[in-house]
Parts: structure tokens; sequence; C-alpha cells
């Protein structure tokens, strides 16, 4: 107990929960970011446009097939060397948005493959657009379909932010890392600190989840 | 003045030949019945006509439009050629009101009180006023079926495709979809082609019937001359089969 008194001073709450704030801040820009570009991305390769969806598919699953890891030290070290220079936070941002990006786009393709054919027809019968038909009536149905495997998405989103700290982002698992250095002391005190962080966050991305479920039923 | 007109009208499907030469004029405020053994084509046939499935050679015209040029905007022909499907396809995240409310919203920008007014009224001919506010998924498939027909009409088509629209249902539901239909063929001059395995219906509402098989039209006569006394073979065969039920 006094570990914990010690460990989790004024200081150090203040310094470990604007490492929470960089964390949160991160995933909501990343989750934004990569629900937009994942949702165009998805939505090309279901259209199966004639060589361009199927170029695309291909790219996407060579992004999906790379650790996040190695894109994230990519976007920090190699962008650099071809003269596109971002702070710490910034390519952290774009290499998240790209990878998760790519996972949400097949999330996306495959909601909307499960929509019946029908609907479409339906749809289309009656006069609508396509681009009419996607807003009205297939991706309403499709999002609700996705949700569940979107949000697991996002919170794994969430807890990969962590990975960062590899590229020095002053996230809270980076300072974590910062005061239980000072003291092994302060070891279990602080992660104990931190899984109670992230678990409050992805549990609040759940919880929206459940929310946007009913409100979509 | 012709509705539908099909000249020479070849479809394929990869290697498969689904629409043999065409040759078929369906003249504007006409009720046409197609019948025909499953896999002749009909449904092929009637999906050809606003753009579901695409022909490969000749020439099809519909309300004026030619449907292999494209340069054709299909959603123009579909606004005034509505379609009424064996499985329905109302739209699952909508009530039975939006259901019908959309594309004249979407497409004609009608007034919405108009819109909801003339919803209502179509409801109340289908019989089904009370689930205005019920989703698709809480109707039974006659039901569905009569809210998908009521979504056609909203858009005033000039003419209505029925494909297969009793197949999918229980026997007790098919009377009050047909019933309805007969209604509209004959309460208004729109223009009506009906694939169709109701014989009764074809006998008592129908102006033409048309025999496909194999991708054919076999056998293109009036109502009566059909039932009596069919030219073509197969019709003949085909006709002493489901009379036998």
């Amino acid at each position: 107990m006094t570990d914990f008194i010690n460990a989790l001073t004024q200081d150090n709450l203040s310094y470990l929960l604007q490492g929470l704030g960089i964390t949160v801040a991160v995933s909501l820009l990343s989750i934004i970011i990569s629900l937009i570009l994942g949702s165009v991305v998805g939505i090309v390769m279901f259209e199966k446009i004639p060589y361009f969806s199927s170029l695309v598919g291909t790219l996407n699953n060579i992004v999906r097939n790379l650790p996040l890891l190695l894109i994230i030290f990519f976007s920090y070290f190699a962008l650099p060397q071809i003269g596109i220079r971002l702070p710490v936070f910034w390519s952290t941002v774009v290499a998240m948005s790209f990878f998760e990006a790519a996972m949400l786009s097949e999330i996306i393709r495959g909601g909307l493959d499960a929509i019946d054919k029908g609907q479409f027809e339906g749809a289309r019968s009656t006069g609508l657009s396509n681009r009419q038909t996607m807003t009205h009536i297939i991706l309403p149905q499709a999002y609700k379909k996705m949700i569940p495997p979107l949000i697991s998405q996002l919170i794994s989103l969430v807890k990969d932010t962590s990975l960062a700290s590899g590229v020095v982002l002053a996230d809270l698992t980076f300072r974590g890392q910062v005061v239980y250095a000072q003291n092994s002391h302060f070891i279990v005190p602080v992660l104990i600190f931190m899984t109670f962080c992230y678990f409050i966050v992805n549990y609040l991305l759940s919880l929206l989840a459940k929310h946007l479920d009913r409100l979509l039923a | 003045m012709s509705m539908i007109e099909f000249k020479d009208v070849e479809k394929y499907y990869g290697d498969f030949h689904a629409l043999k030469d065409i040759n078929l004029t369906i003249d504007a405020g006409e009720t046409v019945v197609l019948i025909g053994p499953s896999g002749s084509g009909k449904s092929t046939l009637i999906r050809t006509v606003n753009g579901l499935e695409e022909i490969q050679e000749g020439q099809l015209l519909v309300d004026g439009f030619d449907l292999h040029d494209p340069k054709t905007d299909m959603n123009k022909i579909r606004k005034n050629v509505g379609m009424v499907f064996q499985h329905f396809n109302l739209y699952n995240n909508k009530t039975v009101l939006e259901n019908i409310m959309l594309a004249p919203r979407l497409v004609l920008k009608r007034d919405e009180e108009e819109n909801k007014q003339l919803a209502m009224a179509l409801l109340e001919r289908v019989g089904l006023a009370d689930k205005a506010n019920n989703r698709p998924s809480a109707l039974s498939g006659g039901q569905k079926q009569r809210v998908a027909i009521a979504r056609s009409l909203a858009m005033k088509p000039k003419c209505l495709l029925f494909d297969e629209p009793t197949s999918a249902l229980d026997p007790e539901m098919i009377g009050d979809v047909l019933r309805v239909m007969k209604e509209i063929a004959e309460d208004s001059d729109m223009t009506m082609l009906v694939v169709t395995h109701e014989m009764g219906f074809a006998k008592a509402v129908a102006d033409r019937v048309i025999f496909m098989a194999d991708g054919q039209i076999l056998e293109d006569s009036s109502t009566e001359q059909f039932f009596q006394e069919p030219s073509n073979e197969r019709a003949k065969k085909f006709l002493s089969q489901v009379a036998n039920h």
C-alpha cells in the first residue's frame, strides 16, 4: 500500500494522466481517419470496379499482413528520409490510421457482402441511384452487422497505440515506463494504474457499441 | 403505342445462352402473363426490362428508351417501370410507411405531406394501413408482398413488372396478393408484365399469354386461344401438367 502512495504522487499521477490524454487523442484521431479511409477502401473492394478494386485489394492485403510496429517505424524513421518530417504524435496517427484502415476495410467489405442482393434490386428498381441505395439502404444495414467486429478492432487500436512508445511517443505506456524506471517498487502500482486506464477507455468504447447497436436496431 | 419492345434480343450468362432471338412487343395498357417451365428464361426476360440484367445483342426499347445504349440513364426508366420481386425485397431497415415513401421523396422530390397521404392511401388499398409503422420483419409473406406492390405503385409507374410474386408465399396468402394485382389490372391503364404459375390469375386477368422454354418464346397468343387450343406442342404439354395438380 505504501508503494501505491509513493508511486502515485500528485506529480506522477498528472504526468501519467497527460500520457493517457495523448493515448486517447492518438486513438480518437486514428479512429476517425481510419473509419473514413477504411469505408472508402471497403466500398471500393465491394463495388468490384474492374482492375482498380483488385489493385486496392492487393495493396490492402499487403498492409494488413505487416506488423503495426513496422509501419510505425516506417512512418517515424523512413518518411523523414523522403522529406516528410512529422512530429512523433502525427507520425503515429498516420501509421495507426493507415494500418487500421486496412483492417477496418475488410470488416466493412464483409458487412456489405453480407447484405442480401435483393436489397439493392429493390432499391434500384424504384429508381434510386447507386449512391442513394448505398446511403439509405445498404450502409445502415451493413454498419449494424459490422458494429461488433468494428468495435473489437477499435479496442485493439487503442491498445496498439502503446506500440508507439517504441518511437518515444509520450503516451500512457511510455510515461508508465518512465515512472517505474525511477524505483522498482513502483512497477506494480504503475502497471495496475495503467491497466485501469486502458480498461476504462476500452470499456467506454464497448458501451458505445451497445448503445449504437440499440440505436440502429 | 408500344411500352416494351424486344427486337432480336440475345442474352448470355458466360457461355449459357439465356435468351434466344426474343422478339416481343407489349402495348401500353396491356396485361401480359409470361409462363413456362423453370429455367425457361422468363425471369431473365422480365429482369432485362428494367435493366437488372443486361442484354448482349439486339434492341430493347422501354418507354421509348433504348436499354442497350450505354448512354441511357437507367434510373429514368426505373422511375416509370416498377418491379415486384419473388422475395419482396422490402428495405429491412425502414418501416412499412418509409419503404413506400422513400423513392418518391428521393427520386420524384414529392412534397412530404402529399407523399405521406398517398402512401397511406396505398396501404389502405392493399389492406395494411394498420401496419404502417411496423418493420417488414413483423409481417407475413403475403403482407410483405402487398407492401412491395404499394411501394411500386407509389412511384405511379407506367409499367409494372411482377417476377413470380406469389411463388414464395404460403397457399393461404396467395389469394390476397392476386386480388390486389387483379384490382390494379382492372382499375388502371398501367402496363403489366407478370411471370407466374397461377393459371387461374392468367385466365382471369391477362390479355395475352406468352409461353417460354429454353430461352425462346414458343407461343404468344390471346388468353382465350392459349388456354383453349395452344398451337405449340410444349405449351400443350406444360398446360396439361399444371392443370393436373
